[in-house]
C-alpha cells in the first residue's frame, strides 16, 4: 500500500486527510511549519508528526503538497530529488518560472506530478465538459463563469486558530490574491472547456477591503474564436458562496447555478422568538464517492496504477498559473494582454 | 365619481384603500367598530372616520366590506338594503345559509356583489389561466396548488385563530386556491381532507386537500398555517393531456438584495427575495380596478357572486371531509 | 471474492442501469464483480443487452441459473417477478427483484416464501432509499429535529412510459402501481411505521387519451404514527419535459418543515439537436449504491436492506389505493 505525507496541516490538508483515509494508502502523516497545527492534523486523522521535511520524504512514497502557494515550490523539489510521486494543491506556484522549474525537475527525476485542480471532478463540471464534449451543445462558442464568496480574510469562518494561518492571503506577492485563489480554478475549466487563450482582459476593484482588489471580472478570447467572462470575488457577504456557469455553442447551451433550488432544504423555528423568521438552510448532499476531493485523490492513485495521464497535467497547472498571471497584469496595465507575448516576457 | 366607502381598516382594509386612492373614485371613508382605527385609516388615505354603519352608506355609491369573514352578512344585506353596489372579501360568508341570503338580497335590490378572490388577479395565476384556455395544456388532467405560511400572529384583532369565526386555514388561505382551480378546470364533485384543524394542535394548522372535479380531473391543494415565519410560499402545476405548467414562488426571484449583518460575530447575508411589478400590474390595483369597470360598464365581472358562493361550499365540504374522515359529495352539500 | 451475478430479463429499463452499475463496480471494487450473463424471453433484446455490457446472452433462464451464480437481478414485467423468483430461489442464494415485488399480495406472499424456504436472500429494488438527499432527511427524521411529525406531502411524478406498463395483465396496473411504492417504501422507512388507511383519487386515461389504464393518482393516506400526507403517482410529465420526473418530500413537523426533491441536482441542457430542454443530472447515482448494496451483501453474508416483505407492504398500499378509487371511500390498512 503506498505510504502518503502530507506538507502543509491547514484546511486543504485536513480536507485531503479525510480522503486519503478513505483511499487503500497508509496516511503515514504531516509536516508543517506551525508543529502544533500537524500535531493537530495527527490527534484528528492519525499518523505521525514530522519534525521536518526530509523526514517525510523518506517515510512517503506521495508527498501531498497542501501548503501556502509560496510554500509549494520547494516541498516538490524535494520530493522529486527523493524520487517521490507528488499531489500539488492548486496554484501549481507563484509565478509560472518556479512552475516550470517543479515540472522540469519531476521529469527529469520520472516521478509523478498531478495539480489538484479540483473543479475539474465537481460533478456539474464533469458532467458539463462530458455534454460540451458529446457535441450536444455544436462549436465552441460561449463561456461565463461565477465563483464568489467571503474572502478568507473575513471575520472568522473556522475559528481563531485559523487567522494568522490565513494572513498570508492579504499579502498579494504570496497568495495572488482573488485570481490566483479564486479566479484560477475557472480559468482552468475554461481552457479545458475551450482550448487555449489569445488574450485577455481584466478590471480588478477594491469592494470588502482587500488590496489591491478582491472582485474582478475578466474577459477572454480563445484561440478558436470563443469568448469567455469569468467573475471572481472575495467581496460577497459571508454565507453566500456561489458559483454558476453557462457554456453556450452554436447548438445548444448548458447553465448551472448553485443557488438553484436544492435538493434538501430544512426551515425551523427560531429557538428564540416564535415570530423570529425561519432560515431555511439548503443542502445539496452526495455520496461520498461523489466528493470531488475523494474523486481527484482516487483518481492520482488510478493513474500512478496504471500509468495513464492524469487529468490534469502538469502542463495544464503551468497554464492556469501563466493565465492567472497575465489576468492580474491585465487589472495592472488595463489594456487586453496577449498570452504569447506575455509568456516571452517572462523568459 | 363614484364616492367609496371601506368598511374594516384592518390589512386588506387598507390594501384596498391603498389601490382605491390611485383609481378615479372619491374615498368617502372609513366605518369601523374601533372608531380609533377609522381615523387611523382616514388620516392616511383620506376621507372621513363614519360614526356609524349607516353614516357611511347614507354618503357612498360603493360599499367595500374588508372585514372579518363572519361580519361579511349583516354588512352586505344592509348594504344591499340601502340600495349600494357592493364588493365583499373572500370568502364571501362563513356559512352557505348566509352566502345564499347575501346573494338574493343583492338581486332583489338589484345592485351588484363583487367578490374578492383576488388570485385570479395575480399575473402568475392569470397567465396560467391563458395559457390553459389556450389549449396549449390540452384536456384538464390533474391540478396542484400550495399556499402557506406561518400561524397568524396572535394580537387583540386576531380573528384568524377562532376556528368558528375564521374557519380555519380552510377557509381563509386554502380558499383562494379552491376558487382559482375551480376557475380552471369547472366544479367539483367530491373533496377529502387531511388536516390539523380538528387536531390536538392549537399553534399550527395545515391541511391537504384532494379533489375530484365533475369533468373527471384530479386536483390536490395544501393550505398551511403551518410554516415558520418568514417563509410564505405559493405553487401552481397544471398537467393536462398535452402539456404541463408549473409555478412556483420560491423559484421566482427576478430582485435578490443581498446584505451583509451589521455587529454579529458570523455575518451572513440573508437574500430578501422581491417580485417588483409595475403598480399597474400589482393584483389588487388589478382586482379593485377591474370591479370599478364593471360597475361602471354593467358587464360581467371576472368574479361572480356564484363562484363566492361555490367557493363557500367547496371549503365547508372540505371541512366536513375532516370532521367525517370521509369523502363529501360537493354538489350535494347543503350543510354548514 | 468474485462475485457472479446474472440478469434475468431486461423488460424492466432499469436493467441497463443496473448493468451499467455492475460494471463500475467491476471495474473499481477489490471485490471482483462479474456479470456472469443475461436471459431474457425477448432474445433480440437480451442479445442486444448482452453484447452493450459485454457478457453472454442465455436463451432460457434455466440454462442462466445453472451458471453457479451468487446473485440474481430480475427486472422483468411485474407479473413475472413471481415465476422467476419461484426458479431462482433454489439455485441461488441472493435475489433482487424490481419493484414493485409483484401485482398481488399472494404473488408476493409465495416469493417471500419460497426464498424463506431456501433460505435464498430477497431484496426488492428501492434505489430511492440511496438518494443522498433522502438519507439525509432520514438522519434529520432520526435525530427528532422536526419534533412531532405532523404531515407529509409527496410526489412521485413521471412520464407514461407504455409498453407492458399499461398492460393490467402484465403490470397490475398503471401509474399508481407504478410510483406508489418507492415513497411509501421510504415513509416506512423513515418511521419503522405503517400506513393505516389509504383514500385514493384516480385517474384512467387522463393524461393519456384513450391509454386504457390509470395514468394518474393521488392517495391520501394516515400513518401509524399519527402523521397523514398525500402522494401524487401521476404519470404528468409530457414528452417535452425537461426530466423523466420527480421525487419530492416535504416533511412538516412542530418545529418546522424539511422539503427534499431528491433529483434536483441538474445542469439545465438546451440542446437546437433535440429541439428541447433536458436536465442532465449530475447528483450521485441512487441505483448504483443499491448495486453496491446487493454486492456488499452477498461478500458479507449480512441479511437484505430492504426485504420481500417491504416490498410486500409497499404494494399493499397501492393495490389499497386502487381498492379505494373502486369503492370510493377509505380503505383501511392492512387489507
Amino acid at each position: 500500500m503506498r505510504r502518503v505525507g502530507i506538507v502543509g496541516a491547514g484546511l486543504i490538508g485536513t480536507w485531503h486527510a479525510a480522503r486519503w483515509k478513505q483511499l487503500p494508502v497508509e496516511l503515514v502523516g504531516f509536516y508543517d511549519i506551525v508543529p502544533e497545527m500537524a500535531t493537530e492534523a495527527v490527534a484528528k486523522f492519525g499518523g505521525r508528526l514530522f519534525d521536518s521535511l526530509d523526514d517525510l520524504l523518506a517515510a512517503v512514497d506521495v508527498m501531498d503538497v497542501c501548503s501556502p502557494t509560496p510554500h509549494h515550490n520547494m516541498p516538490v523539489l524535494a520530493a522529486a530529488a527523493a524520487g517521490k510521486d507528488i499531489v500539488c494543491e492548486k496554484p501549481l506556484a507563484r509565478r509560472p518560472g518556479e512552475a516550470k522549474e517543479m515540472i522540469a525537475a519531476c521529469q527529469a527525476a520520472g516521478v509523478r506530478l498531478f495539480v489538484a485542480q479540483v473543479v475539474r471532478f465537481f460533478r456539474q463540471f464533469s458532467q458539463a465538459k462530458a455534454v460540451l464534449d458529446s457535441g450536444a451543445l455544436g462549436r465552441p462558442g460561449f463561456i461565463r463563469t461565477v465563483r464568489g464568496g467571503a474572502s478568507p480574510l473575513s471575520p472568522p469562518l473556522v475559528g481563531t486558530k485559523g487567522e494568522s494561518r490565513r494572513a498570508w492571503f492579504a499579502d498579494f506577492e504570496q497568495s495572488g490574491g482573488v485570481i490566483m485563489d479564486v479566479s484560477i480554478h475557472d480559468l482552468d475549466f475554461a481552457r479545458w472547456c475551450f482550448g487555449d487563450v489569445e488574450r485577455v482582459f481584466a478590471r480588478g476593484l477594491t469592494f470588502a477591503g482587500v488590496e489591491p482588489y478582491d472582485h474582478a471580472l475578466i474577459t477572454l478570447r480563445f484561440k478558436n474564436g470563443a469568448i469567455g467572462h469569468v467573475e471572481g470575488s472575495w467581496a460577497y457577504p459571508p454565507g453566500r458562496f456561489r458559483t454558476r456557469f453557462e457554456i453556450a455553442g452554436d447548438q445548444g447551451l448548458l447553465e448551472f447555478d448553485s443557488l438553484a433550488p436544492a435538493p434538501l432544504t430544512m426551515i425551523l423555528r427560531s429557538d428564540e422568538s416564535p415570530q423570529a423568521p425561519g432560515i431555511p438552510r439548503p443542502h445539496s448532499p452526495l455520496s461520498p464517492r461523489d466528493d470531488p476531493y475523494f474523486l481527484e485523490l482516487a483518481h492520482f492513485l488510478n493513474c500512478l496504477e496504471s500509468g495513464d495521464a492524469f487529468l490534469v497535467s502538469p502542463q495544464d497547472g503551468l497554464e492556469a498559473v501563466t493565465l492567472s498571471l497575465a489576468t492580474i497584469e491585465s487589472i495592472r496595465i488595463g489594456r487586453p494582454v496577449y498570452l504569447e507575448e506575455f509568456e516571452e516576457s517572462l523568459v | 365619481m363614484k364616492q367609496v366607502g371601506i368598511i374594516g381598516a384592518g390589512l386588506t382594509g387598507a390594501m384596498h384603500a391603498e389601490r382605491w386612492t390611485q383609481l378615479p373614485v372619491e374615498l368617502a371613508g372609513f366605518y369601523v367598530r374601533t372608531a380609533e382605527r377609522a381615523q387611523a385609516a382616514a388620516q392616511r388615505y383620506g376621507g372621513c372616520a363614519f360614526s356609524s354603519l349607516e353614516a357611511l352608506l347614507a354618503e357612498v355609491d360603493v360599499v367595500d366590506v374588508c372585514t372579518p369573514t363572519s361580519s361579511h352578512k349583516e354588512l352586505v344585506l344592509a348594504a344591499a338594503a340601502a340600495g349600494k353596489d357592493i364588493i365583499c372579501e373572500k370568502p364571501l360568508a362563513r356559512r352557505l345559509g348566509e352566502a345564499k341570503e347575501m346573494i338574493a338580497a343583492c338581486k332583489a335590490a338589484g345592485v351588484r356583489l363583487l367578490v374578492g378572490h383576488v388570485v385570479r388577479f395575480f399575473p402568475e395565476y392569470a397567465r396560467a389561466k391563458e395559457i390553459l384556455d389556450s389549449g396549449r395544456l390540452g384536456r384538464p388532467g390533474v391540478i396542484r396548488t400550495v399556499r402557506g405560511g406561518n400561524f397568524p400572529a396572535p394580537d387583540a384583532h386576531n380573528w384568524y385563530a377562532d376556528f368558528e369565526q375564521s374557519g380555519g386555514v380552510i377557509m381563509d388561505m386554502l380558499i383562494h386556491d379552491i376558487d382559482y382551480v375551480r376557475w380552471c378546470f369547472g366544479d367539483v364533485a367530491t373533496v377529502f381532507a387531511r388536516g390539523l384543524t380538528f387536531s390536538d394542535v392549537l399553534d399550527a394548522d395545515h391541511v391537504l386537500l384532494t379533489v375530484r372535479f365533475q369533468n373527471g380531473a384530479i386536483g390536490h391543494l395544501e393550505g398551511s398555517w403551518a410554516y415558520p415565519p418568514g417563509n410564505f410560499r405559493t405553487r401552481l402545476e397544471i398537467a393536462g393531456d398535452e402539456g404541463l405548467l408549473e409555478v412556483d414562488s420560491l423559484d421566482t426571484l427576478p430582485l435578490s438584495v443581498t446584505l451583509k449583518q451589521e455587529g454579529t460575530e458570523m455575518a451572513a447575508g440573508v437574500p430578501v427575495p422581491e417580485s417588483p411589478m409595475h403598480p399597474n400590474d400589482d393584483p389588487y390595483y388589478r382586482e379593485i380596478a377591474h370591479f370599478l369597470a364593471c360597475l361602471e360598464s354593467g358587464n360581467d365581472s371576472l368574479v361572480s357572486p356564484q363562484d363566492g358562493l361555490e367557493a363557500v361550499r367547496i371549503a365547508l365540504a372540505a371541512i366536513e371531509s375532516l370532521r367525517t374522515g370521509g369523502p363529501v359529495d360537493v354538489a350535494a352539500f347543503d350543510g354548514e | 471474492m468474485n462475485v457472479k451475478i446474472g440478469m434475468l430479463s431486461y423488460a424492466h429499463m432499469h436493467a441497463y442501469s443496473y448493468a451499467a452499475c455492475l460494471k463500475q463496480i467491476a471495474d473499481a471494487s477489490s471485490v471482483g464483480v462479474e456479470l456472469v450473463g443475461i436471459a431474457d424471453d425477448n432474445p433480440v433484446r437480451g442479445q442486444e443487452a448482452a453484447s452493450q455490457f459485454d457478457t453472454r446472452f442465455f436463451l432460457s433462464a434455466e440454462t442462466l441459473l445453472e451458471q453457479k451464480l451468487d446473485g440474481i437481478i430480475i427486472c422483468a414485467e411485474n407479473a413475472r417477478h413471481r415465476p422467476l423468483t419461484e426458479m431462482a430461489a433454489p439455485r441461488t442464494p441472493h435475489i433482487l427483484c424490481e419493484k414493485p415485488i409483484a401485482t398481488t399480495l399472494a404473488d408476493a406472499q409465495a416469493m417471500i416464501d419460497v426464498c424463506a424456504t431456501h433460505g435464498t436472500k430477497l431484496q426488492i429494488a428501492f434505489p430511492v432509499r440511496f438518494s443522498p438527499p433522502v438519507q439525509q432527511l432520514k438522519a434529520i427524521l432520526d435525530e427528532g429535529t422536526l419534533g412531532r411529525i405532523y404531515s407529509v406531502k409527496t410526489t412521485n411524478h413521471g412520464r407514461m412510459p407504455g409498453g407492458w406498463f399499461v398492460d393490467q395483465a402484465l403490470a397490475g396496473g398503471g401509474a399508481v402501481i407504478d410510483h406508489s411504492v418507492h415513497v411509501i417504501d421510504l415513509l416506512r422507512w423513515f418511521w419503522n411505521t405503517e400506513i393505516t388507511e389509504v383514500y385514493a383519487e384516480v385517474g384512467h386515461s387522463l393524461l393519456h387519451p384513450d391509454l386504457g389504464i390509470d395514468d394518474a393518482g393521488l392517495l391520501s393516506f394516515k400513518l401509524a404514527i399519527g402523521a397523514y400526507g398525500t402522494l401524487d403517482t401521476s404519470w404528468s410529465r409530457p414528452e417535452s419535459y425537461p426530466t423523466w420526473g420527480d421525487v419530492r418530500l416535504e416533511v412538516l413537523g412542530e418545529r418546522g418543515i424539511v422539503r427534499v426533491d431528491a433529483f434536483n441536482q441538474n445542469l439545465a441542457l438546451y440542446s437546437d439537436q433535440t429541439g428541447k430542454g433536458q436536465w442532465v443530472h449530475w447528483g450521485s447515482n441512487p441505483d448504483l449504491s443499491l448495486i453496491q448494496d446487493f454486492v456488499d451483501m452477498i461478500a458479507t453474508g449480512r441479511e437484505p436492506f430492504i426485504t420481500g416483505y417491504d416490498g410486500l407492504k409497499a404494494l399493499e398500499v397501492a393495490l389499497a389505493a386502487y381498492r379505494s378509487a373502486e369503492r370510493g371511500e377509505p380503505v383501511s390498512l392492512p387489507l
